[in-house]
Parts: C-alpha cells; sequence; structure tokens
C-alpha cells in the first residue's frame, strides 16, 4: 500500500514533465540561468578565496583608507535610497492622489530617466550646478564644488528614483478607493486617511522601492567616476583596480565586500515584497479615488513636483543643447560637428554594434522573462522559488562584479576531461577580441540577464492578476499547456510583455558596468565611447552619443508597440468576469 | 444540438492531502471518497466550505492528482490523465471566459482545440449560441455582457464540445439573487433535456435540492450521506447534515415501543412514530429532528405550552421563535390567517405534526 503511493508521488511528479515542450523549456532556462549567472558569480568568489586573496581582505578590511571607502558606499546607498523613494512617493502621489494640472507632463517626465545614458544627467547637472555651473556661477555668481557626496546623491536620485515612482504609483492605484471612503465615512480627515491608511498600506511599496534603489546606488559606476570627485566608493575602486592596476584579485576581494550589504539588502526586499501580496489588492476598484483639492495642500505638492520635473526638463535641455554648440557655456555657437563625429566617424560602428547586440538581447530577454514566469508563477516543480531567486541575481548583484566574474570564467574556453572523448570544451572562450564574434556573445548575455529580471517581475505581476481558472478552461476544452500559453496567457500578458522588451532594450543601450570589463576593439559600445569622451572632457561629442542613443530607444519604442502592440482586447480586464 | 455522449464516472475510495508549506501537517482535503455517478445522473457536492467539495470536482476534472485511490470513466482509468485529455468540460465559478477574445470565439475555442473543420464548427457554435438564447451577440466580448449572459456563454462553450462530463464549480455564486434563480431553472431543463452526466459543486442547499438527481453532502473531506434531495431533507444521517440541509430543531425524546424499525417515542407531551436505522432500546434517549413546519402552534392549554419570542410574517409563511424550557425552537406555519398569528410575548400550545418526525441515535 505504502508503495503504491510512492509510485504515485512519482506519477504525479512525472506529469510535470509529460508535457516534452515544457520540459525542455524547463532545462535550457536552468542551465542558461545557471551558465549565465551563477557560473560568474560563484568563480568571483572563490576568487576572493584564494590566498592571495584572504590577505587582501585582512589588508582592506583593517586600513582607514578602505575603511572609509566602504562607509562612502554605505552613506551615499542610504541617502540616494531614502531621497529616491520619497521622490518617487511625492510624484506617484501627486499623480495618483492630487487634483493637480500637467499630470500627464509630470508622468512623463517621470519616466523619462529610465533612457538616460549613463554618464548624461552626472554632466548636465555637472554644467549646471558645478563650479562654473551655469545657473550656480552664471546666475547667483558662486563657484560652488558639486562634486562629492551632495553631488553624487543628486545625479543617483535623479537617475534612479522612477523604480520608486513606478512601483508606489501602481499600489496607490490598485488601493481599493472603498478603503478611503469607509474611513471617510466613519469621519477621519484626509490627513488622518494619509497616516493611518495610505501609508502603512503602502509599507512594502516604500521598503521594496528604498532597498531597490539603494542596490542601484552602491552599484552605480557611471555617477561616481564623473561626479565623485575625492568621494570614492567601492565601485569606482573595482573599476580602478581593474582597467588601472589589472588585479583581478584585488576586484573580486572589493567586490565580495559589495556583494555582502547588496546580497542582504536584496533578501530584504524580496520579504518585503512577499509581504505586499498581502496587503494587496481586490481586482476591481469600487470606484474612482477621491482626489485632494484643498488649497494648501494642492498647491505646495505640485509646486514641489512641478520643480522636480523643470529640473529634468533643464537637464535633458542641457543634454541635447551641449550637443548643438560647440562648447556649452563657453562658445555657444550652433555647429553639427558633435553629431557628425558620431554619426560619419567613430562613433558609427558603436551606433551599429551596440544597437545590434541590444536588439539580439532583446527578444531573448523578454521571452525568456515570459517564460520563467509562467512556470514560476504556475507550475509546481522542485527549486521553483530557486530559479526565481538566481533569475533576480542578475540585477541584484551589481554590473561590475557580473563583469569580473564574465572575466573569470569565460576569457579561457571552458574544457572538461571526459574518460573516452578526452577533452571536451563545454562553453568556449566568449570574451576578448579573439573569441567568438570578437567577444559579443558575452556582452549579449550579460545583457539577457541583466535585462530578464524586470521582465520576470512584470511576467509575474501580470500573471498573478490573470485567474487561473481562464487557462484552466483552456485545458479542461482539451488545449494542452502549449497551446494555452500561446493562445490565452500570452496574449493576456501582452502589455507585460511588450514592457519587458522595452526594458530590456532601454537598458542594454543604456548598460556600463556591467559590460566596462567586456567591450574589446571589436564590439564598440556607445556607453563606453560615452565613457572616453567625458573623460577627455569632450562633452559635446558624449551628449550627442546621448542624444542619438535616446533617439534609437525611442525608435525601438516606437517598433516594439507597433509589433507587438501594447493594447491587447483584454486591456486591463483579465479576470474572467466582468 | 446532436445525441449527447454521456458517461459513467467512478469514484473510488479517493483521497487528496495536501502537505502544507513548510510544516509537516498534512491536511486531508478529500479523505476516502467513493461515488458511483450513473449515465446522465445530475450529482451535486454540497457542504460548508472547507469540506473538500471542490477538490473532489478538481480531481475529477484533473486539475488536482489524487493521493491515492481510482477514478474511472465509462471502465478507464483516469486518475492520473491530463485535464485535457479527459472529455469533460468544466463551467467556472468566474466563468474563466477568455476576454480576449469574442463570444463567438469563446464558444469555438474547444472545437478548434479539436480540429473540427470550419463549417462544423460554425454549425455548432450557432446551434450552442441559439440553444443558451446569445444569438446576436457572437461579436461582443466578455466585458460587454451582463453577468448572466456571461454565464450562458461559460456554458454555451462547455456545452459545444459535447462532453462526456459536465463539471459546474458554484456556477451560480456570481448572480444576483433573482438571476440565480432563473439560471438555475434553464440549467435543470437544459440537464433533463440533454441528459448529459453532470457533477455540481455548491454551497447552496436549495440549488442541491432542486437541480440534483442525487445529494452528496460532504463533511470535512467525507462524504456524510448521498441521497436524493427527499432522502437528505426527510431521512437525514446525522445532526450535521439534518443542521446543513435546510433548518432543524434537535429535541430529547424517549423510546416507548420498538417494532422492528418501526420506534415509537415520546416527545413535546406526545407520541410519534418514525422508521429508523439504528437498534434502540426501550427507554432509551434519542434525538428527534424536527423540520420548522413539522411544528404548529395552537390555542390549546391542553398541549405542552412555549412562549412565542418572535413572530415573523412573511407572506406564505409565518415564522415563529419560540422558548420551550431553555431550548429555543423554529417554527414555520405555512399560509397563515391573519387572526391565527400569535403575538410576540404571548404563549401558545405546541403541537407535532404527524409523520414527520425523525430519529437519530445521537
Amino acid at each position: 500500500m505504502r508503495r503504491l503511493t510512492r509510485i504515485r508521488q512519482i506519477a504525479e511528479f512525472w506529469r510535470i514533465f509529460q508535457d516534452p515542450v515544457l520540459f525542455i523549456g524547463l532545462v535550457l532556462v536552468v542551465i542558461f540561468i545557471a551558465v549565465a549567472v551563477l557560473a560568474p558569480i560563484y568563480k568571483m568568489v572563490e576568487e576572493s578565496r584564494t590566498e592571495k586573496g584572504q590577505e587582501l581582505f585582512d589588508r582592506y578590511l583593517t586600513s582607514p583608507v578602505y575603511q572609509t571607502i566602504i562607509e562612502n558606499t554605505m552613506r551615499m546607498g542610504l541617502i540616494t535610497a531614502a531621497l529616491g523613494t520619497a521622490l518617487g512617493f511625492l510624484l506617484a502621489y501627486v499623480q495618483v492622489k492630487v487634483a493637480v494640472p500637467f499630470k500627464r507632463f509630470m508622468h512623463i517626465m517621470a519616466l523619462v530617466p529610465i533612457i538616460s545614458p549613463p554618464f548624461a544627467v552626472a554632466t548636465a547637472v555637472l554644467l549646471l550646478f558645478g563650479r562654473n555651473g551655469m545657473i550656480t556661477r552664471g546666475w547667483f555668481g558662486v563657484r560652488y564644488d558639486i562634486y562629492g557626496l551632495d553631488g553624487l546623491s543628486l545625479v543617483i536620485t535623479l537617475s534612479y528614483f522612477t523604480v520608486a515612482y513606478l512601483n508606489l504609483k501602481g499600489m496607490m492605484l490598485a488601493l481599493d478607493p472603498a478603503l478611503d471612503e469607509a474611513a471617510t465615512n466613519l469621519g477621519a480627515s484626509k490627513w488622518h486617511i494619509f497616516r493611518t491608511i495610505t501609508v502603512p498600506m503602502l509599507i512594502p511599496g516604500i521598503a521594496g522601492s528604498f532597498l531597490l534603489i539603494f542596490v542601484e546606488a552602491v552599484a552605480d559606476l557611471g555617477n561616481p567616476l564623473v561626479m565623485g570627485g575625492n568621494y570614492e566608493v567601492l565601485a569606482t575602486r573595482i573599476y580602478v583596480s581593474i582597467v588601472g592596476l589589472y588585479n583581478t584579485t584585488a576586484a573580486a576581494v572589493l567586490s565580495v565586500i559589495l556583494l555582502v550589504p547588496t546580497l542582504v539588502v536584496f533578501m530584504i526586499q524580496r520579504y518585503w515584497v512577499s509581504r505586499a501580496s498581502v496587503v494587496s489588492i481586490t481586482g476591481k476598484p469600487s470606484g474612482t479615488p477621491q482626489q485632494i483639492t484643498h488649497p494648501l495642500v494642492r498647491w505646495p505638492l505640485f509646486a514641489l513636483a512641478m520643480s522636480v520635473c523643470l529640473l529634468i526638463v533643464l537637464i535633458y535641455g542641457v543634454i541635447i543643447a551641449g550637443s548643438l554648440v560647440k562648447v556649452i557655456n563657453v562658445n555657444n555657437e550652433f555647429t553639427l560637428d558633435h553629431f557628425d563625429f558620431v554619426i560619419n566617424g567613430y562613433g558609427a560602428a558603436a551606433m551599429e554594434d551596440t544597437t545590434k547586440l541590444a536588439a539580439i538581447a532583446t527578444p531573448i530577454a523578454g521571452i525568456l522573462g515570459m517564460l520563467i514566469a509562467f512556470l514560476v508563477a504556475r507550475k509546481k516543480f522542485l527549486g521553483r522559488s530557486a530559479l526565481d531567486f538566481a533569475t533576480m541575481l542578475g540585477i541584484a548583484v551589481p554590473g561590475t562584479i557580473i563583469g569580473i566574474g564574465y572575466l573569470l570564467v569565460f576569457n579561457r574556453p571552458n574544457v572538461i576531461d571526459l574518460p573516452l572523448l578526452g577533452n571536451v570544451t563545454l562553453i568556449p572562450k566568449l570574451t576578448g577580441g579573439r573569441a567568438i564574434g570578437g567577444g559579443s556573445i558575452a556582452i549579449i548575455m550579460v545583457y539577457v540577464i541583466r535585462s530578464v529580471p524586470a521582465a520576470l517581475r512584470t511576467g509575474v505581476a501580470a500573471l498573478s492578476q490573470l485567474d487561473p481558472a481562464i487557462e484552466e478552461a483552456s485545458v479542461s476544452l482539451g488545449a494542452g499547456n502549449v497551446g494555452t500559453f500561446w493562445r490565452v496567457t500570452l496574449p493576456l500578458i501582452r502589455p507585460a510583455f511588450f514592457s519587458g522588451l522595452v526594458y530590456a532594450f532601454a537598458r542594454s543601450m543604456t548598460t556600463i558596468s556591467a559590460i566596462i570589463f567586456l567591450t574589446t576593439p571589436r564590439t564598440r559600445i556607445m556607453t563606453q565611447q560615452i565613457l572616453n569622451e567625458v573623460e577627455n572632457g569632450r562633452y559635446g561629442n558624449a551628449f550627442a552619443y546621448c542624444v542619438i542613443l535616446i533617439l534609437i530607444v525611442l525608435t525601438a519604442i516606437v517598433i516594439l508597440s507597433a509589433a507587438v502592440g501594447t493594447s491587447s482586447g483584454a486591456e486591463r480586464t483579465v479576470e474572467g468576469g466582468a | 444540438m446532436s445525441e449527447t455522449r454521456t458517461g459513467r464516472l467512478v469514484l473510488d475510495n479517493v483521497c487528496k492531502f495536501f502537505t502544507q508549506r513548510g510544516g509537516q501537517a498534512e491536511v486531508r482535503a478529500v479523505d476516502g471518497v467513493s461515488l458511483d455517478i450513473q449515465e446522465g445522473e445530475f450529482l451535486t457536492l454540497l457542504g460548508p466550505s472547507g469540506c473538500g467539495k471542490t477538490t473532489t470536482l478538481r480531481l475529477i476534472s484533473g486539475f488536482e492528482m489524487p493521493t491515492s485511490g481510482m477514478i474511472r470513466l465509462d471502465d478507464n482509468d483516469i486518475s492520473f490523465r491530463p485535464p485535457n485529455k479527459r472529455d469533460m468540460a468544466m463551467v467556472f465559478q468566474s466563468y474563466a471566459l477568455f476576454p480576449h477574445m469574442t463570444v463567438f470565439n469563446n464558444v469555438a475555442y474547444g472545437l478548434r482545440v479539436h480540429h473540427v473543420s470550419r463549417a462544423e464548427t460554425h454549425e455548432r457554435v450557432e446551434n450552442a449560441l441559439d440553444l443558451m438564447s446569445l444569438t446576436g451577440l457572437a461579436g461582443r466580448r466578455p466585458n460587454e455582457l451582463s453577468g448572466g449572459q456571461q454565464q450562458r456563454v461559460a456554458l454555451a462553450r462547455a456545452l459545444v464540445v459535447e462532453p462526456r462530463v459536465l463539471l459546474f464549480d458554484e456556477p451560480l455564486s456570481n448572480l444576483d439573487a433573482k438571476l440565480r434563480v432563473q439560471m438555475r431553472s434553464e440549467i435543470h431543463k437544459l440537464q433533463r433535456r440533454l441528459n448529459i452526466t453532470s457533477v455540481y459543486v455548491t454551497h447552496d442547499q436549495v440549488e442541491a435540492m432542486s437541480l440534483s438527481d442525487r445529494i452528496v453532502v460532504m463533511n470535512q473531506g467525507r462524504v456524510e450521506q448521498i441521497g436524493s434531495p427527499v432522502e437528505i431533507y426527510r431521512r437525514p444521517v446525522s445532526r450535521f447534515v439534518a443542521d446543513f440541509i435546510g433548518r432543524a430543531n434537535f429535541l430529547e425524546a424517549t423510546v416507548l415501543s420498538v417494532e422492528g424499525e418501526r420506534v415509537t417515542v415520546r416527545l413535546l407531551g406526545q407520541t410519534a412514530t418514525a422508521n429508523v436505522n439504528f437498534k434502540p432500546q426501550v427507554g432509551d434517549t434519542v434525538i428527534a429532528v424536527l423540520r420548522p413546519e413539522a411544528l404548529v402552534l395552537r390555542a390549546d392549554a391542553t398541549l405542552e405550552q412555549c412562549m412565542v419570542d418572535q413572530a415573523m410574517y412573511l407572506g406564505s409563511a409565518v415564522e415563529y421563535i419560540v422558548s420551550l424550557g431553555d431550548q429555543r425552537l423554529v417554527i414555520m406555519e405555512t399560509d397563515p390567517r391573519e387572526e391565527n398569528v400569535f403575538a410576540e410575548g404571548s404563549t401558545a400550545g405546541i403541537s407535532l405534526i404527524p409523520d414527520s418526525v425523525h430519529l437519530l441515535a445521537e
């Protein structure tokens, strides 16, 4: 009897793999994540644990210089996480809950930083508010030293607050307006509702945003390179160890020091997000949220939100203006030289390579994201949450660490010695100019693993709003797993698929920290070129690159929305019923 | 609609245990259920939430796999057959219409999956839409339909594939009261006409009584009683069934005489006789189950007197809550005359309707 039960358990387990397409899909996904995400991280940690690495550990952790760097990193992370979350909250709250004009404009301004090329914001802020800043010196006549913690916090906040904005706006929209109405009905004032209902309900979102921005901030490389000045952080130290000193072990050791707090924070964030699903959220809002119209609340909030949006306009204005004049703020004579340099000169190859590699990575990341989301959200199998976690590591681990890991793993062929076949190359050399495709395969892999987590999350979110009965209805009418996925699931989560694709392309085009060690003379990457121009003070060229990069991303969004479409017939009605 | 194929469905000691996440504790959602559902029969699984009725339905449909036991359809073991190969169609509580498809495409979905020819698909979908009075709505999207219409589309979509077994998962619970009554009668008519084996899950006993050939009352994963609506109502096997189906008063009664299955008892100062399927001894105390309509109030001082706590006039009936010592009873008197309604706070004699007493061992 007991044995019979055992056999049935196996039968049940086997049924999951009865569908060969699904099974093969799962195996391929697991192999890809193991090779492209886990192996590099593992190798990097291993490198730091060599004898030489241990020695460096001891030295770094006791040296006052490095203690300062670690402190700097954490301080900067905490400050920007707090500022970014507050800014995201402000804009989301104004957008959802306050009756103000220009909402559409503010919404777009809050989204713009998603396609900000690295260095662009930092360089523009430098030109506006630096020692010779157009505003600080030009208008107020002060020589303000913006380098360091203050400037860095400003640019990182402006670069990453969008995460908090989108996150919190989604949650605010999903809050059942009946809660507000019930509280009002019981006699609560708006301020009382804000304190006792809105904020407590949003705490998982606030915590989640805070931690996400923290992870992004401490991993950021582009902004500290431009804006850091003497304020050194771990990410820049790691960069210098590789690019300046060619010391991979030192870089690996520093990476592990950076990895520990990042991973801790990432795990706390996962915990909060898992809590968020408890708070949420009835499917159908029972009415439209009531908006705040009290002038003493409305107009100060409007002024605050609007000034942030205008600052963003100003920054992007400087980027565009800077690309069209000789030397901005010095010689404001109109010129197309910078664009000529980029389009007809050295930049042409970079434009082509970057766009091509990003375009290859985008559909892979989008489909992979939806597939993993489908597996994780809908199928029961051993190691389901481990797969989710491992996929998320692609973004949770700082880009510099991913880059070093790739160098360590893929800079030579990975060979195993098999008994009969002798040496078999499992994975050929992927990085460096002499690798297959001039090192482009490694870059594509990095693009994919950095983009898949976002697609996975939007996919899982879309699936969790989709009544599983709809898919079950398809199965009960005779369709198989694959048929159901193509005919029912994918059309219904098409908006998530679309945003996954857009994010993947934008992220790939603008990423720097993860691929800075992987570019080769045969794979020229725009962000790398922008860094070169910035480092040599040729801001005009850098801005021209940025403008073109933004235009490429915008064009891609137009093409993608024509090809995939944002509006499925289902719109937001993903519940089976009304 | 053409001749419907129909199947005999047998559940043999089926169990489904869930292991709770992290813990060793096992939840016995379905615990040894055996059923023999005849061709064309309408069987309802009835019980309070958490009783295992929905899990049983999901085991039949194949969305869950049994921990042990066997499910057979026309003598084939289908316990582990994937749900899309079972030749059953399900009507979901949320209807689960495909929101991105028109009514026509929703209904045609199952036929396309089975590669039915274009012409035949068209004809069968049209017929199904006609049958469900949906003609003219074929081009609409589900979100452009009323709740009742969505329900009809869900039914049409399930019927059009001519399944061997039709499964219903609380299909009427999302409708308002009036529509629910109307759809109930439509499902009733349709099932009788198509004579299709049906398994219906509900927690609404009126729905179960009005639709079913047989009702399965479930409690904590086990079958409490199987029987026709009349059997379940008139001769419940346990206090749980009596209490769950309709309303019941439970009174202690003393056994006066036993003649085979015929038992005479004394309660409320009167004698009553009932058939029982247990063996009481003279002098034993048993439980009498009295439906509200098994009792009447009379202005008669020779009867046992009770106090009228509440009197609610319902039009076709009057409902009393009375106290008898420390016990409260519900009494439903049909077709009350105005002059006969007792006022709250008055006393009245309480009388048994003959042949309406049911006895339980304890």
